[in-house]
Formats: C-alpha cells, sequence, structure tokens
C-alpha cells in the first residue's frame, strides 16, 4: 500500500498525489470488499435454494424408488433411486435400495459390482455383506453365499444389530435347511435359539426351522417353551403336537394333540389340517394301546406284547410270502423268531421281563427290516414301526 | 478472438469528481513498491471473487439442468432431445451477436489475454462465458464448467487490476493468477489447479507470481469448500494397492487411456476445423444441431453423456455400472464431446476428459473385478488413475494429471499406479498425436501462442556446453609484469589470466600489459598494477546467457570450480558461447 511508504524527495504536488492515490487505492479496495460480500450473500441465497431443493428431489425420488421397489417393479425403482442418490450420494439406505432394487432387476453383475464397491469403504457392514450373501446364494456360489452369512453375523449392524443379527442367522439357516446341511442348520438354529428373547413368535419361528432341520427334540422344548405363554397359541400346540410325535413322546403328543384339538381357534383351520392332526391323534392313541409301557399292569403289559408280536410276526409271514427267493435280512429274522418259543402263556411272559424284553426288541426289528424289504407299513404294523424308532421316548413326558 | 487490446491509458472517476489518471513513471515515482504491496492483497481479493463466482456458476448450471432437463434426466424423454438443441441455438445467438469471445473452452482465450493481450480479458467476456456456458452445459452439451471457470477468474482478476492502475507487466500476471483461482474452485483441488495454470497457462515456475497464485487459489477453495464442502465433484471412494501384480492392469489401462486420447484428440482435431470452415451463417444452427446429436444419445439409452456428468463419475467410481456399460459410456463421451466442442458450444473440456477417464478406469477395474476377484484394487481407484491418465494423454499435463489424483484422492499408495499409468497413456499419445490438443486449437484458430509442452522440455544452456581447457596463459600475481610480458609473447597470447592471492582472478589483455609499462617498472609485481574490479565469478552449471554482458569488459572469463575456490574448470571467450548458440 502506497501508505506505507516513507518516501521522501518528493515535491507538494507529487505529496498530494500520493495522498489521492492512497484515498483511491483504500476506496477500490473497500468497494472490491463491499463487492465481495454482496455476491457472498448472493451466492449463499442461490446455494441454500438449491440445497433445499436438491433435498426434496432426493426425497421424492426416494419415495417413487421405494413404492416401485414394493410394487414390484424394480426397473423403475433402480431409476428412480439412482435419481435420488444424485442428489443424497451419501445416504446408505439409498445406497443399499439401489443395489436391492438392481438384484430384484435380475442385473445381478451389476448389483455385486455395487455391493462389492460398498462393502470396500465399509468392509464390516453387515447389511451388504448379507445382501452379497443373498446374491451369491442366487448365483449358487455356496461357499461365497456362506462366507458373506458368516461376514454379515461378524458384521456391524446400526441400532438393531442384536435383531438384525438373528434374522441373519435364521436365514443362514433356512439356506443351510434348502441345502440339506441339516447339522450345520441345526447348530445355527440353536445358537439363535440361545440367544433369542422370551418371545412367543420368535420361539415358533425358530422351533418351526428346528422341526425342518430334523431336530424335534429343541423343536418340541421351543413349543413347550412357547406354550408357557398364556393363552396358549394354536401354533405352539400344533408345533408341539407334531414335534412330539416326531420325536416318538406320543404319551405328551397325545396331550397336546387333544389341547389343539380343543383349542377355541382350531376349527378355523383348514380341513385337511384338522384331519391331519386328527390322525396324528389317532395314531398316538393307537400307539400307547401298543405299547407295553412301564406303567401298565404285568397282566396288561404281556397282553400287549402278545398282540405286538403276532402283528409282527404276521408281517413277516406276509413278507416272506411276497418274496421268491428269502434275502439274508428276512432269513435271519425268521430264524431269530424261530429260536422263541412258538407259544407263549401270558403268566410265561409275567414272570420272565428280559424275554417280554427280547420279543419287543423282536417285533421292533421285524418292522424296521420288513419295511425295508417289502415296502411301508400300514396299520398297526405302521404304528409299530413308529414306535420302533424311539420305544423308551413313548412314555416319557 | 476478439478481446479487445487495454487502452494505453485507463481514465476512471473516482466519485463525482473526475481526477487526472497517473501514468506509470508518475506511480513509479510516488510510489515505487505499491504493485508489489498490492499484488498480494489483491490476489486473495481475486481469490474471493472467483471462488463466490464459480459456486455461482455450477449453481446456475445445476438449476438450469433441473429447470430444462428434469431432475432426473431418463432415457426415451422427448425433452432430451428438445433441450440441447434449443439451448444450442440460442447460445450460438448469444455468443455471435453479443460475446464473440465467450466461444470455445477457455484456456486458450486466458492464454491469448496473457500472451497478446496484456492480460486484458473484458467484462463482457466474462459475463457471456457465464451465461452461455452455463446454459449450454446445463441444457446438457457434453462440456465441463472448469475451464469457462479458469476463464471466468481470469477475467475477475484483469477487472480487479485494471480498476487498481497496475502496471502493463502486474496486469500481464494476474491472468493468471486469477485462472488459477477459478479453476480451483471449479476443481476443489487447489495443487492441481496451480500446477495446471503452471504446465499450461504460464509454461514455467516464476518466483514472482508463484505466490500470488498461490493465494488466490487457497482463497477461492476455501470459499468454495464453505459451500461444497471437501468433495464437492464426486465422493472419493476407498483407494488401496495392496497387490504389487496389478500394476499390470494399471499398465493395460494407461494404454487404453493412451489410445482413448488420441481418438479423442483426432476426433476433435478433425472436426472442429471442418464445422469451422462451413459458412458464417451456419454457426448459428452448428450448436443446436450438435445438442440435438448429444441429446439423440441420451433419448436412445444413455442420458449420462449429457452435461458435465459428475454424479455419473461418482456412481462410477462407486461400482454402479457394469464394465459393459462404462465401456459404452466412455465411448459415447468422446462422440458427444467432439460435437459439442467442435459446434463452438462454450464450454471446457476438463470434465468430459475426467468423464471418460473415470468411465475407463471404472470399465478395467470392475472387469478386473469381475474376472480376477482375488486382486484387491477398487474400482474407484481405477476411475481415479483413469482420470489422471486422460488428463496425462489428452490434456499433455503430466504432472498436474499425478498430483491431481493424489490430491483429490488424498492417499499415496496410489501414486505408483497413477504415476505408471499416467505416463504410458502419456507416452502413447504423443508418439501418435506429437501437437497437444490446446495447441491445435490455437493453430486452427490462427493463433501463435508458446507451446507450454516444449516450454517445459526446452534445455537450457549452461556455461559447461560452451566450456573449454585453459589455452590462455595463468599468471600469478606476484609474477613481475616483465616475466608477463615475456610468457604472453612466448604464446602469442592475446589475454591471459591472472591468479590472485585471495583467489579471484583477473582477465588481462596484452594492451592492458603494454599500458601499464609508463606508470610502472619492468619489476613491479602485476598485482600491483590491477585495478580493483575483479573477472565474475561464473560456475559450469550457471545459465550461458549469464555470460554475454561480460564481454564488452573481459576479454576471457574463468569457470571455477564450485568446490574448491581459486580452481579453474575451463574458460569461455564470446566466441565459444555464440558457437554454442548456432550450433544448439
Amino acid at each position: 500500500m502506497a501508505v506505507l511508504q516513507l518516501r521522501t524527495g518528493l515535491t507538494p504536488e507529487e505529496r498530494q498525489l500520493r495522498q489521492k492515490l492512497i484515498l483511491r487505492d483504500t476506496a477500490a479496495l473497500m468497494s472490491l470488499f463491499a463487492i465481495a460480500i454482496l455476491l457472498f450473500f448472493i451466492t449463499l441465497f442461490l446455494f441454500h435454494s438449491f440445497s433445499v431443493h436438491r433435498q426434496e428431489l432426493a426425497q421424492r425420488w426416494l419415495q417413487r424408488g421405494e413404492k416401485a421397489l414394493q410394487s414390484n417393479q424394480p426397473l423403475a425403482a433402480i431409476d428412480a433411486l439412482r435419481s435420488a442418490l444424485a442428489y443424497a450420494p451419501d445416504d446408505e439406505k439409498l445406497q443399499i435400495e439401489l443395489a436391492e432394487a438392481l438384484a430384484a432387476a435380475g442385473r445381478t453383475e451389476e448389483a455385486v459390482a455395487y455391493f462389492n464397491t460398498l462393502l470396500e469403504s465399509r468392509p464390516g457392514n453387515g447389511m451388504i455383506n448379507l445382501q452379497l450373501a443373498r446374491l451369491a446364494a442366487k448365483e449358487g456360489e455356496e461357499a461365497a453365499a456362506l462366507d458373506y452369512y458368516q461376514a454379515a453375523l461378524d458384521g456391524t449392524w446400526e441400532g438393531d444389530g442384536y435383531i438384525r443379527r438373528r434374522e441373519v442367522r435364521l436365514e443362514l439357516a433356512q439356506y443351510l435347511i434348502d441345502r440339506l446341511h441339516f447339522d450345520r442348520a441345526r447348530n445355527q438354529l440353536l445358537i439363535a435359539a440361545g440367544n433369542a428373547p422370551d418371545d412367543v413368535n420368535i420361539e415358533l419361528q425358530v422351533a418351526g426351522m428346528q422341526e425342518k432341520a430334523q431336530d424335534p427334540a429343541n423343536a418340541l422344548h421351543l413349543y413347550q417353551k412357547a406354550l408357557q405363554h398364556r393363552p396358549a397359541r394354536l401354533e405352539a400346540l400344533e408345533g408341539a403336537s407334531r414335534a412330539a410325535s416326531a420325536h416318538n413322546r406320543f404319551l405328551l403328543a397325545k396331550e397336546y394333540l387333544e389341547r389343539t384339538l380343543n383349542h377355541a381357534d382350531f376349527e378355523k383351520q383348514p380341513a385337511e389340517v384338522q384331519a391331519q392332526f386328527r390322525n396324528m391323534l389317532s395314531d398316538a392313541d393307537h400307539i400307547l394301546l401298543l405299547y407295553p409301557g412301564p406303567e401298565l399292569s404285568v397282566r396288561a403289559r404281556a397282553e400287549r406284547i402278545l398282540a405286538d408280536r403276532k402283528i409282527a410276526q404276521e408281517r413277516l409271514a406276509d413278507c416272506l410270502i411276497s418274496k421268491s427267493t428269502v434275502p439274508p435280512a428276512l432269513q435271519t429274522l425268521a430264524d431269530q423268531w424261530r429260536q422263541l418259543p412258538s407259544t407263549l402263556r401270558l403268566t410265561q411272559l409275567e414272570q420272565d421281563p428280559e424275554l417280554e424284553e427280547t420279543i419287543m426288541q423282536l417285533v421292533y426289528r421285524t418292522e424296521q427290516i420288513t419295511s425295508q424289504q417289502c415296502g411301508a407299513p400300514t396299520g398297526n404294523d405302521a404304528l409299530l414301526l413308529k414306535m420302533s424308532q424311539a420305544p423308551e421316548a413313548i412314555e416319557r413326558q | 478472438m476478439s478481446v479487445q487490446p487495454m487502452p494505453e491509458t485507463v481514465t476512471r472517476k473516482f466519485g463525482k469528481a473526475a481526477y487526472r489518471p497517473l501514468t506509470q513513471a508518475e506511480l513509479e515515482k510516488i510510489a515505487p513498491t505499491r504493485d508489489e504491496r498490492l499484488f498480494l492483497v489483491l490476489s486473495i481479493f481475486i481469490g474471493v471473487l472467483s471462488g463466490l463466482l464459480v459456486v455461482s456458476f455450477r449453481i446456475a448450471i445445476e438449476w438450469i439442468k433441473i429447470l430444462t432437463l428434469g431432475s432426473a434426466p431418463h432415457a426415451g424423454q422427448f425433452r432430451l432431445l428438445i433441450v440441447p438443441a434449443v439451448a444450442g441455438l440460442f447460445v450460438a445467438a448469444l455468443v455471435h451477436l453479443f460475446f464473440p469471445a465467450a466461444r470455445g473452452s477457455g484456456v486458450n482465450q486466458t492464454k491469448a489475454a496473457l500472451y497478446i493481450y496484456n492480460g486484458y480479458i473484458s467484462f463482457k467476456t466474462v459475463i457471456g462465458k457465464f451465461i452461455t456456458a452455463a446454459l449450454a452445459i446445463g441444457c446438457g452439451h457434453s462440456l465441463g464448467p472448469e475451464d469457462p471457470s479458469l476463464q471466468i477468474g481470469a477475467g475477475v482478476a484483469s477487472m480487479v487490476a485494471r480498476r487498481l492502475n497496475l502496471s502493463r507487466q502486474r496486469l500481464r500476471l494476474f491472468a493468471p493468477i486469477g485462472a488459477a483461482a477459478g479453476l480451483a474452485a471449479a476443481f476443489n483441488a487447489p495443487i492441481s489447479a496451480i500446477l495446471f495454470v503452471i504446465e499450461e497457462v504460464i509454461g514455467q515456475w516464476s518466483a514472482a507470481v508463484l505466490g500470488s497464485i498461490v493465494l488466490s487459489a487457497i482463497s477461492s477453495v476455501v470459499v468454495a469448500r464453505w459451500f461444497w464442502g471437501s468433495e464437492p465433484l464426486f465422493r472419493i471412494p476407498t483407494v488401496t494397492m495392496r497387490d504389487p501384480r496389478e500394476l499390470i492392469a494399471y499398465a493395460i489401462l494407461g494404454v487404453a487411456g493412451g489410445f482413448a486420447a488420441l481418438v479423442f484428440s483426432k476426433a476433435l482435431g478433425y472436426l472442429r476445423p471442418q464445422l469451422r470452415a462451413l459458412p458464417q451463417w451456419t454457426y448459428y444452427f452448428q450448436s443446436g444441431i450438435a445438442g440435438l446429436l448429444v441429446g439423440m444419445i441420451g433419448f436412445l439409452g444413455f442420458p449420462q453423456v449429457m452435461g458435465p456428468g459428475y454424479e455419473v463419475m461418482d456412481q462410477a467410481m462407486h461400482g454402479q455400472f457394469a464394465w459393459k456399460v462404462l465401456l459404452a459410456l466412455a465411448l459415447l463421451k468422446i462422440l458427444a464431446t467432439t460435437l459439442s466442442f467442435s459446434s463452438g458450444t462454450p464450454g471446457g473440456m476438463f470434465a468430459p476428459t475426467m468423464f471418460i477417464g473415470a468411465m475407463l478406469g471404472a470399465s478395467v477395474g470392475s472387469f478386473e473385478k469381475l474376472f480376477f476377484p482375488h486382486l484387491t484394487g477398487t474400482v474407484g481407484a481405477y476411475a481415479l488413475v483413469g482420470i489422471g491418465v486422460l488428463f496425462a494423454g489428452f490434456l499433455r499435463a503430466p504432472l498436474t494429471s499425478v498430483f491431481m489424483v493424489l490430491e483429490v484422492s488424498g492417499n499415496y499408495s496410489i501414486v505408483l499406479p497413477v504415476i505408471l499409468a499416467n505416463m504410458i497413456g502419456y507416452l502413447i499419445s504423443r508418439a501418435l498425436q506429437p501437437v497437444p490438443i490446446f495447441e491445435v486449437f490455437t493453430h486452427q484458430d490462427g493463433l501463435e501462442l508458446p507451446s507450454m509442452e516444449e516450454a517445459r522440455e526446452e534445455s537450457e544452456l549452461h556455461l559447461e556446453d560452451a566450456l573449454r581447457p585453459v589455452d590462455v596463459p595463468v599468471i600469478k600475481g606476484q609474477q613481475t609484469i616483465a616475466e608477463a610480458a615475456q610468457i604472453a609473447a612466448a604464446e602469442n597470447a592475446s589475454a591471459f589470466l591472472v591468479s590472485l592471492r585471495d583467489g579471484s582472478w583477473y582477465a588481462m589483455t596484452a594492451h592492458e600489459l603494454t599500458s601499464a609499462g609508463p606508470t610502472s617498472t619492468p619489476d613491479t609485481a602485476i598485482e600491483r598494477i590491477l585495478p580493483a574490479e575483479r573477472t565474475p565469478i561464473l560456475f559450469p552449471d550457471m545459465p550461458l546467457d549469464s555470460t554475454l554482458h561480460h564481454f564488452p569488459r573481459w576479454p576471457v572469463l574463468p569457470i571455477m570450480n564450485r568446490a574448491s575456490k581459486g580452481k579453474l574448470e575451463g574458460i569461455v571467450t564470446q566466441d565459444d558461447v555464440l558457437q554454442c548458440y548456432q550450433k544448439h
């Protein structure tokens, strides 16, 4: 600035010129400052109005995108969500919804590329890993799908991580069930059940999946837990009935089946479902009538054993007749029967519990081998076959 | 180029009273350091004003885009055909009737202002550039706002400097200062903007202007970031480089980028003069037709190529497209930009160059992800490197290209891929297209501006290039006049060097020796008859031209060794220097 200059040797006219110059420079700088301030406020106004409009546009396109996704129009959703992202590029929810829309539209390659890129910036994100797991599952890449599911379980979730992890675990269990990996599914379901809160819906959901994963024991346990909630839910009773039956606990099954059939909502069930449960009750009743349980009197027990023996021997005889050449397994079975006394009296059995046990074991083995050799049994044979799976559980409460 | 030259004297009003304008000589006398001091203060003002204008410029583009093309242009919308075509017609009329200097990108116009018009850019040009470029870009022409921002910044600087009645020399320096401010605000990357202005506008590192360029660039970026935040162009993705094998993929990207830059340059180099050679009346329609064709690309399925495409670059960097789509976008952007730019529509080349590079890079990255999933490079990293490659190959700014990627990514782990790919792209482009694109444009416009690429690579001659062994007699200062005369006579030398005790030298002619006779005896030591002055101290690495003004005084110049005082490396004479220049 001229004002800072200390210079001597100027004429009075030059000094005057210098003073004018200083004033002029100051005025020029002040005017520049004023222009800058004015321009700042104009720009601020423009920017503010533009920012507000961008937010409105982002919201509007997001709503359209979500609506399109809900109405199963993924292509429209992609366009709308892309537009929304142009105005709100950092919105994580939007990004994931767009990738979901891409996947839903069958543009798996784009969806995977997008999710991979999202994952690079948020490597531990549970939701992104879950989406990648779903895409890998859809593409039939089992190993990748399992890895991504595991990463989703280990990943971070915002706010509701506890719930989302359980949902992921259940989804993983379902995937494993679909792929017939029942052991691994059972493990996941056990963890899910262990971590689940005491909520009847969750208990019913997990127990249902445990049934599918061929784990009736744990399913029954969860159904029983669900039944502790009042009022007892019909689904819980039905599940408990199924699980108890599958687990050969027919005495318990009978109890649940009776409660199921007496439940107020049971009549609202479809006819085939009602019939199914009535048949199950009938089977349970019959099994309990066939089963020589330890609670019975000695006489009653001996009578049932004799009756069961008769059923099994007839089944064996029919099976032997149907075969032109007797298979070794049947032959062995016939020999075992022959080693027993051909005629047995009730008193004989009453006095020989060991013989009772031997006969019942042979009955069960007969039903199992004949079912393998001569096809699925019907009637009492079918019931005896069921009993043979875990006879000790039949009357367990 | 229709930029008006600056008038010799500028008469201005101060308040209501007219005052006599001061001449530069008067200013020099009454305030000799005024220019120098104002220079730095004004640099900040220029930065702030440029930053605000550039932010407004970009908001204007976005508003125009939303109002004309809608908030989400999609393929199949008829407005994609109509809007750029109508805007093209309107912009062409504005350019030809009111703002002829607004045509083109803005980089060459700024260079022309610097080298031809003493830094003069009119207010009308700034306004014209703002309006026409905002309209064209906002309505979907495939052009970018950076080069116009550069020119707007330079124009602001020119206006401010003129208002303060600065010297012509200073006025000329303000153009690159404003250009850096405008570009820095547009890029939101001050280092890249400074480097670009040095590489492409002024062509050399000048200490006189560097400080002001830095000040203005930083001021403008501070303003821009106040509004846009730190990532106004696009979100920078995660950038990693863990596996050295990925360098192969980056090298492939360099090759692809080099050829893409070549295709882009050739297309522009061919179409632009063809369109300019058409009758003048067609100029009114060229932008409109270009807009229609660009709109057709959008209408038929690729609206992403319309406008600058920052959001598309963002999407590409974040993996939203498959590699085939990305490749198609890169190729279609070359076509669309060639059409828009060749038609004379105001708008810049930077954003399209970045777009093409980003698409190409993301395409290579996505391809790698798909077929070589074990490699760890991110799609975003490839897109960023792709931007650098196109900058190096197409704009021929290799230094800027490297620093831009580093600056925007904020991650030095990407430096190897960037340097490798950029260098390959640059070399391929340069080998196949020797003349850089901005130079091609200047030649097409009938201008002769200095080539920045040549200026950067011009090898300066040094004293070592003209140096020859000491073949003149060397006499110690203590030796007598008689001895010196004897030695000189024996070697028939017209001049000889005198070595003095303090390590300094004196180059003496035979005539000086003989003329010393009347005032001294033959036994007088040479050092006693020498005047106080000594030959200049010169070293082999000094510029050759630094010797020229010494030759009227000295017949021969000793060249010293920097390591040991008084030791000679050789000598040079005027003939040696001139011969050296003739050889080069």
